[in-house]
């Protein structure tokens, strides 16, 4: 019984990780890019969905729409102005352009928000649901939920969509992409914002349901890996697979050897499989 | 033909060896001795980050077993700290040939996610291994049982122990810019597969050079933690350390010789004086400065603050000084 | 022309060495305090509100304060009264949680701005790294507050500490234990949750130890990162194994987080203790008040009634900070009042009379605002006597419940959590 519900948090927590890794794996798959500041998307999210709270006193639906969209502006943002250069560069340019900016990113939010964790205040969505012993906060279950929806509605706006197709012809064969008549640039740019913004939403549901501080950033992004990596990289499906089973694999290992060794088993994972199966499960090699 | 006299090079060689004798007090020396540390660890960096293009945000976990290692066998054995040093390169270099075999086949980008997650899953695992201090960290001698303990009064035995070192490593990389060795490194940089394409063994030398790269930080480390007399997680392996290397080493010039000392020569004494202006109540601008100044290097020189000077400097002093 | 170009850099380094070194100048009869703090990093809050605290206790001191009474040392007069009125001037300095830096500091602050005594450092690798050099150059060290054991028994001469350390706590959870079963209540097993920092760390190393010489059996001990964002799976394994007593080391978020989450997951041990820290954060009432009702804290100190010198300190804080003092802060104050009465016996900045009036000393439980039972250092430089009371989160506040002597109130056991 305990275990079930165990497996349920794990799975709720995955949900999450799975949105706002389906992100990275787009990028990923498009440009053979990785965004080191990825995490720290997230965590803005979070922030922004704070600031809503506190000055416009919005609620779940507002804060959501507001971190999707403050997110998708800056994702486009951070493309025009820094990684289309880069990715004409030299590797080095092209991690620490990403590498500097989650410092940046994550040290100014630091010092205008402080290390201090933060939650927000009691919304609409609250109390525990109790389904057949299995006892589920409100809150999780609700981000969960809303995370495994949107992570397949993105997958359905890439394969069912014009747009979506755009995008993926851009990340199959840019060349001829742009015989087609597709923008490449535009097409970058959209994945960018697309990807913040998935990133931001899963802030503002992770900010429903738990609390948060400047330095979460950090272990979002090794999180965002892992999952990318089982995943495969430039599959959204895998990010969504993996990501569930990411967050059990984590709220297992916390449950069964302790809740330091629920990140050192992750990492190792994700090691051992750079070792043996570098593609993931579902992504191309 | 010997360049006579006064180069750069003897110049700044001079300025380090009568620095302490001019700046003689405590604090003066010890920022030296920072200085010295700092430019160590980013040139070893260098080696694998710069001349070969593999870039570890991770390279903490190197210097941070190296740091440990001395004051393990002062906590176990009682040894004099410095007889650990050469079990932290040991390893060190196991380390690195774990983590090189199967990222390097893949792009860079792998190496660099693997590195970061090494460094955090071994910092995460130091803090709860109760041999190694766990969380608490261990301590170096108190005081010094004879003179192989290196527990000085003074830094100035520290400050010219490690400017040996640093001269060592220098030199040493000097040596391989001008080796076949460092053909491969460059060429590595420029385009793996060409490179392969030219029989250049890929695999071998990206390992041979992460290895050289990880023994002198692994020697870094060491010469830290017999100088502080303390080590814990997050000194060792913290994203701090990691992140010092690589924005020294790129602001200075990646893959360039003295590249990561003027880095070094600039964010050490930047770094000291933020830290005395606004010592008592800051709030953590420099990092938000040292995350500025690596996306501008990023976007606008990758090569540093020594492309830069290239560019723009007088034409006589660069054929003069052409490598 | 390059020549010219290097010495140009080499002047504008030498430059940045100038501004970096700026030596202040020296008042006459002044007491230099050097402070190292984290006044920034992921201790600042802590770092800041005991910068504050000190900030008070310095006024208290250079001013007089006749309307705190005459026990407490320095209050009623205007400076240091053995040095004909000297005032205490106050260094600090952010060590960022940085032990190398922390050195470093040290060493500017001794040889650069000349302090008589220095005080610090809160995060135990930074005090171990300071006191070292300040054991170096023969300056007196005031430890506040860090936890780890053994900052003070490494043979040093020059390092006091004035607060408890891990080991007085532990060994308070045990006597109050021993207390509880003697009144019939069931402490069978008890389980140790703790952040896995030198804090958390050292405190549940002690309680583990001293559980085993009292004979209570320790369920489960469950080390985790402070910053996580999800500890639901800690909780199911507390609901597992049942203990009698959780005892909670750990920071403000996690604590309430903590807190929220074994109401989610309908746990309630019959008792729960915190190690202070996270529970005393003013945070911490208003966002568990409603579901942590009967929660145990520890701390030495106590506001106390209105008109009591305590209470009276609270408000120069308050009219400071806007916040009430919190323990961690207040031991630090007592620390520092500690050793300017040390220096005051002194007569003289000389560190070897400091040294030796801060052997020397021997304050009573009345010259205190904590509730130890006075200050005395041991040969390792530990204050002896220092102590800690319990207290119990009754509606919207902390109430003191033991030792019996100085309860206010009676202890609810069990805890009633959020029930009614």
């Amino acid at each position: 019984m305990l275990l079930l519900q165990v497996i349920v948090g794990g799975l709720l927590l995955g949900a999450i990780y799975a949105l706002f890794s389906s992100g990275l794996t787009l990028i990923w798959g498009m440009m053979n890019f990785i965004n080191f500041a990825h995490g720290e998307f997230v965590m803005l999210g979070m922030y922004v969905s704070l600031l809503v709270v506190m000055w416009l006193g919005g609620g779940p639906a507002a804060f959501g729409f507001a971190a999707a969209f403050s997110l998708f502006v800056l994702g486009v943002f951070v493309y025009l102005s820094l990684i289309r250069y880069v990715l004409r560069g030299p590797m080095l340019s092209q991690i620490l352009s990403t590498f500097g900016l989650a410092l940046l990113l994550r040290y100014t939010a630091f010092w205008i928000f402080s290390a201090n964790f933060v939650s927000l205040p009691q919304t609409s969505l609250s109390g525990t649901l109790n389904v057949g012993g299995v006892l589920m906060p409100v809150p999780q279950l609700v981000a969960g939920v809303i995370a495994i929806l949107l992570t397949i509605g993105l997958h359905l706006m890439l394969t069912r969509t014009k747009v979506g197709s755009q995008l993926l012809a851009v990340s199959e064969d840019r060349g001829a992409a742009m015989l087609m008549g597709i923008r490449p640039d535009r097409m970058q740019a959209l994945a960018w914002g697309l990807s913040a913004g998935a990133a931001g939403i899963a802030g503002a549901l992770m900010a429903i349901a738990y609390p948060w501080s400047p330095s979460v950033g950090e272990t979002f992004g090794l999180t965002a890996f892992v999952v990318v990596a089982l995943g495969g990289f430039g599959s959204v499906p895998g990010a969504l697979l993996a990501g569930l089973i990411i967050g059990l694999i984590q709220a297992l290992s916390a449950f069964w050897f302790g809740p330091i060794y629920k990140d050192i088993i992750v990492y190792a994972l994700f090691v051992a499989l750079l070792w043996l199966r570098p593609q993931g499960l579902m992504g191309k090699a | 033909m010997k360049i006579p006299a006064v180069t750069p090079t003897t110049l700044l060689a001079a300025g380090l060896l009568i620095y302490p004798l001019i700046f003689s007090g405590p604090f003066y020396l010890d920022i030296g001795v920072t200085f010295l540390l700092a430019a160590i660890s980013a040139s070893a960096w260098n080696i694998v980050g710069g001349y070969t293009g593999q870039v570890s945000v991770g390279h903490a976990m190197f210097f941070g077993l190296g740091a440990y290692a001395p004051l393990l066998c002062y906590t176990l054995f009682q040894w004099a700290p410095i007889a650990g040093i050469p079990f932290g390169i040991v390893f060190s270099i196991v380390l690195a040939v774990l983590i090189g075999i199967p990222t390097f086949r893949l792009t860079g980008h792998y190496f660099s996610m693997a590195t970061i997650a090494v460094a955090e899953l071994i910092r995460i695992y130091f803090g709860t291994w109760d041999l190694v201090g766990a969380a608490i960290g261990l301590q170096g001698p108190a005081t010094a049982r004879g003179w192989w303990d290196l527990t000085f009064r003074s830094e100035l035995p520290y400050y010219y122990i490690f400017l040996a070192v640093l001269a060592v490593l220098l030199r040493l990389t000097f040596l391989i810019e001008r080796r076949r060795f460092g053909y491969y490194l460059r060429a590595i940089k420029a385009g793996e597969r060409a490179a392969r394409s030219l029989g250049v063994p890929v695999q071998q030398i990206k390992i041979k050079a992460l290895i050289l790269s990880a023994v002198f930080t692994s020697l870094a480390g060491s010469l830290y933690s017999v100088k502080t007399g303390f080590i814990d997680p997050e000194s060792g392996f913290g994203i701090l350390v990691s992140v010092q290397m690589v924005i020294i080493a790129a602001l200075g010039g990646a893959g360039k010789l003295y590249g990561p000392l003027v880095g070094a020569l600039i964010l050490i004494p930047l770094q000291t004086a933020t830290n005395t202006w606004f010592g008592g109540g800051g709030t953590g601008l420099t990092f938000i400065l040292y995350g500025g100044i690596i996306v501008l290097i990023a976007r606008y020189e990758p090569g540093g603050l020594f492309e830069l000077w290239e560019r723009i400097a007088p034409r006589g002093w660069r054929r003069k000084n052409a490598s | 022309m390059w020549r010219f170009r290097v010495l140009k850099a080499a002047a504008a380094a030498a430059t940045l060495f100038a501004f970096s070194a700026a030596e202040p100048v020296m008042a006459a009869d002044v007491v230099k305090i050097g402070i190292l703090w984290p006044l920034t990093g992921n201790a600042a809050a802590a770092g800041q509100a005991s910068k504050a605290a000190a900030e008070v206790a310095v006024d208290i001191i250079n001013n007089a304060h006749p309307e705190l009474g005459d026990d407490l040392p320095l209050a009623k007069t205007a400076g240091l009264p053995n040095m004909g009125g000297a005032k205490l001037e106050l260094v600090f300095v952010d060590h960022q949680g940085n032990p190398s830096l922390a050195q470093q500091l040290a060493t500017r602050l001794i040889t650069q701005d000349k302090v008589d005594v220095l005080m610090g450092a809160y995060q135990s690798s930074c005090s171990f790294t300071a006191t070292a050099v300040a054991e170096r150059y023969g300056i007196p060290f005031m430890v506040g507050e860090s936890a780890a054991l053994n900052i003070t028994g490494r043979g040093f001469k020059w390092v006091f500490r004035g607060t408890p350390i891990a080991s007085d706590y532990a060994r308070t959870y045990m006597r109050f234990f021993g207390d509880m079963k003697k009144q019939g209540k069931k402490v069978d097993s008890i389980a140790i949750v703790n952040e896995n920092t030198d804090y958390g760390t050292s405190v549940a190393d002690a309680i583990v130890e001293e559980a085993k010489k009292a004979n209570i059996p320790v369920a489960i001990r469950i080390p985790y990162i402070a910053s996580s964002t999800d500890v639901s799976a800690q909780v199911l394994q507390l609901k597992e194994k049942q203990p009698d007593v959780v005892i909670f080391i750990s920071y403000t978020a996690d604590s309430i987080l903590y807190m929220k989450t074994m109401k989610n997951l309908d746990y309630a041990p019959p008792m729960v203790i915190g190690d202070d820290t996270g529970f005393s954060d003013p945070s911490f009432i208003p966002a568990v008040a409603d579901v942590a009702q009967g929660v145990m804290n520890r701390s030495a100190w106590a506001i106390g009634k209105p008109g009591s010198t305590t209470y009276k300190i609270n408000e120069m804080y308050k009219a400071k900070t806007g916040r009430d003092l919190d323990d961690t802060s207040a031991r630090n104050m007592q620390s520092f009042f500690a050793l300017a009465d040390a220096i005051n016996r002194a007569g003289s900045t000389d560190p070897e009379k400091i040294r030796d009036a801060l052997t020397k000393t021997d304050l009573k439980p009345e010259q205190l605002m904590m509730g130890y039972e006075g200050v005395k250092f041991d040969n390792t430089g530990q204050n002896i006597l220092a102590a800690t009371y319990l207290i119990q989160l009754h509606d919207k506040k902390y109430e003191l419940i033991w030792p019996d002597k100085a309860a206010e109130a009676k202890l609810q056991w069990p805890m009633a959590g959020w029930k009614k």
